[in-house]
């Protein structure tokens, strides 16, 4: 009888294992997809700025220096707040240069 | 599609069985945690006799009240005898004087059933020769042990303590070497019953397979007991009062066993019990010598009732029966489930455990499913990012300087929207990129000259 201990205890920790992995694996992977998602936005309004600063006639310092600062934030890939404030960033940066090509 | 239908349910299935595998697992913990508690059981075949009483709780007490020690003192002094109210003890006096001759010996005699405190005072009775309290015959350092059945059959059976007086006064007053009395039960003091004694006795056992004369302490039959030591059959009890010693007893055993042959049959004079019927030869003694071996010095100091020494002699009965030895039939016992599956317990854990990890490891493969709330792959997306696509080639061959930042920043936004989908990222971030695509195409479309490239009115159109 106390011969089949060791099943009983490897048992346990297998069943451990495997439920906390079912139960963070998919937790964890999310967590990466939306932060991939995030950066894939912050990058798509960076690209845009791009587009709106060299179709403007017009220069607009403090646009490019809103840009500067969100590629600057965008090389280093930090987590969901840098990608955050990179698009936000990005995104002012775009509507200056619009507004002031607008006419 | 089939497949997209079946998928889910097939998924469910899993995951239910996952949990299920997962009960199965933990229950069965649980089960063997349980079985470790189990307690060493030391009766041999799982006799299920219980033969034990506390000491002082059975009512063995009498509750007597005995003289001072100084009181006795002074009676034992002023008389060779002292018998106080109450004692049981007989023996012949003929044989006892012999015995004495010429010495100075002082009998005491008490009732049975005395307190531990009583029967210490009894002890501190110094000028007392020989104490006798109950049947139990001590004196100086010796105490008398019967040794063999007659001797039991002679105190227990009819209160005679003759061969036990010999020998302590042999002992103690003439220093004799000799420790084993000869028997004294001698056969003429039993005689066959009369006709007229026995057919009472009989008739009661045809009617009700139990007899208590007039003075037997036994109350009612034990049915249970009866059960477990004899089998369902169980068997006759005949319960009568000690015979005083001197006059022959009538012996119910043998004429009874005559009248009720093949039957088993119990027999009590007092606190001895004899035993007649199936395997006697075998067996009587056995359980006899057993039981009054065990129980014999205790029952000759205390008043035990007769139910109380008949219970106790039937469990003595039923662990020699589950011993096994005289190929009685015993009871049926259902097999316990539980001894039977505990060997196979850790295989089927073990088996209850590899499939859930097998289950969560093939849940934990399916990625789709694993973030199926975030990022399902809808057709819908799929279809405006195709319409939206098609519309920014069409759109690109009628744009001017005005509108190419509007048709980049649609293409940036739509490649984004391309990357989104294909890796699965969550299904919000695909429509926002739709959407601002959607708002750069808007200005493109609103800015041509031709109607109908707006991308609302251009997907309207697309559909249909």
């Amino acid at each position: 009888m106390s011969s089949s201990w060791p099943v009983w205890l490897t048992g346990c920790v297998v069943l451990l294992a495997a439920g906390l992995a079912t139960a963070l694996v998919p937790r964890w992977r999310a967590r990466e997809q939306t932060l991939e998602g995030a950066w894939l936005a912050a990058h798509a309004a960076i690209d845009s700025a791009t587009v709106s600063r060299d179709a403007a006639t017009t220069p607009s310092v403090e646009a490019e220096q809103l840009l500067a600062r969100a590629e600057a934030i965008s090389s280093g890939r930090g987590g969901r707040s840098a990608a955050r404030e990179a698009a936000s960033l990005a995104r002012r940066a775009d509507e200056l240069w619009r507004a002031a090509n607008a006419e | 599609m089939p497949s997209s239908s079946r998928r889910p349910r097939v998924h469910t299935l899993v995951e239910w069985l996952r949990w299920l595998v997962l009960a199965a697992a933990v229950a069965m913990l649980v089960v063997f945690l349980v079985a470790q508690g189990q307690r060493a059981d030391v009766r041999y075949g799982q006799s299920p006799a219980t033969g034990t009483i506390a000491g002082g709780s059975a009512g063995e007490q009498t509750g007597v009240t005995l003289p001072s020690v100084q009181q006795l003192t002074a009676m034992v002094a002023a008389s060779p005898v002292v018998r106080l109210p109450g004692s049981i003890a007989m023996w012949d006096t003929d044989q006892v004087a012999r015995a004495i001759g010429g010495a100075d010996v002082h009998i005491l005699v008490t009732p049975p059933g005395l307190s531990q405190q009583q029967r210490e005072e009894v002890d501190s009775v110094d000028n007392a020769t020989v104490r006798v309290i109950g049947t139990e015959v001590s004196g100086d350092v010796y105490k008398v042990a019967s040794g063999n059945l007659a001797d039991w059959r002679a105190t227990l059976g009819r209160a005679d303590v003759t061969s036990g007086l010999v020998l302590l006064i042999n002992k103690v007053a003439h220093g004799s070497s000799v420790t084993h009395a000869g028997s004294t039960d001698a056969s003429g003091t039993w005689r066959d019953p009369t006709a007229a004694e026995l057919d009472p006795v009989a008739a009661d056992l045809r009617s009700t397979g139990f007899h208590a004369a007039k003075g037997a302490t036994l109350s009612a039959k034990p049915t249970k007991a009866g059960a477990q030591a004899f089998g369902t059959g169980g068997a006759l009890y005949v319960a009568l009062p000690a015979p005083p010693p001197g006059a022959p007893a009538p012996d119910y055993g043998p004429a009874l066993g005559r009248l009720f042959p093949d039957t088993p049959l119990v027999v009590m004079y007092g606190d001895w019990i004899e035993y007649q019927g199936p395997h006697a030869a075998d067996f009587a003694e056995l359980a006899a010598a057993s039981f009054y071996a065990r129980f014999g010095d205790r029952l000759s100091g205390y008043a035990y009732s007769q139910d109380q020494v008949l219970g106790a002699y039937l469990a003595t009965v039923t662990d020699i029966r589950y011993a096994g030895l005289f190929d009685r039939p015993l009871p049926y016992r259902p097999a316990d489930p539980l001894r039977i599956a505990l060997p196979a317990l850790p295989w089927l854990f073990a088996a209850c455990v590899l499939a859930f990890l097998a289950l969560s490891v093939r849940s934990l493969l399916r990625p789709a499913k694993a973030s199926r709330s975030l990022s399902r792959r809808t057709g819908g997306d799929d279809a405006r990012l195709a319409g939206l696509t098609a519309l920014a080639v069409e759109v690109s061959g009628l744009t001017g300087a005005r509108t190419d930042p509007a048709l980049a920043r649609a293409i940036v936004a739509l490649r984004a929207a391309r990357e989104a989908l294909d890796e699965r990222l969550p299904r919000r971030r695909v429509s926002d990129l739709l959407d601002e695509a959607d708002r750069e195409l808007d200005l493109v479309g609103r800015r041509v000259e031709f109607p109908g490239y707006r991308p609302a009115e251009y997907l309207r159109g697309r559909l249909a």
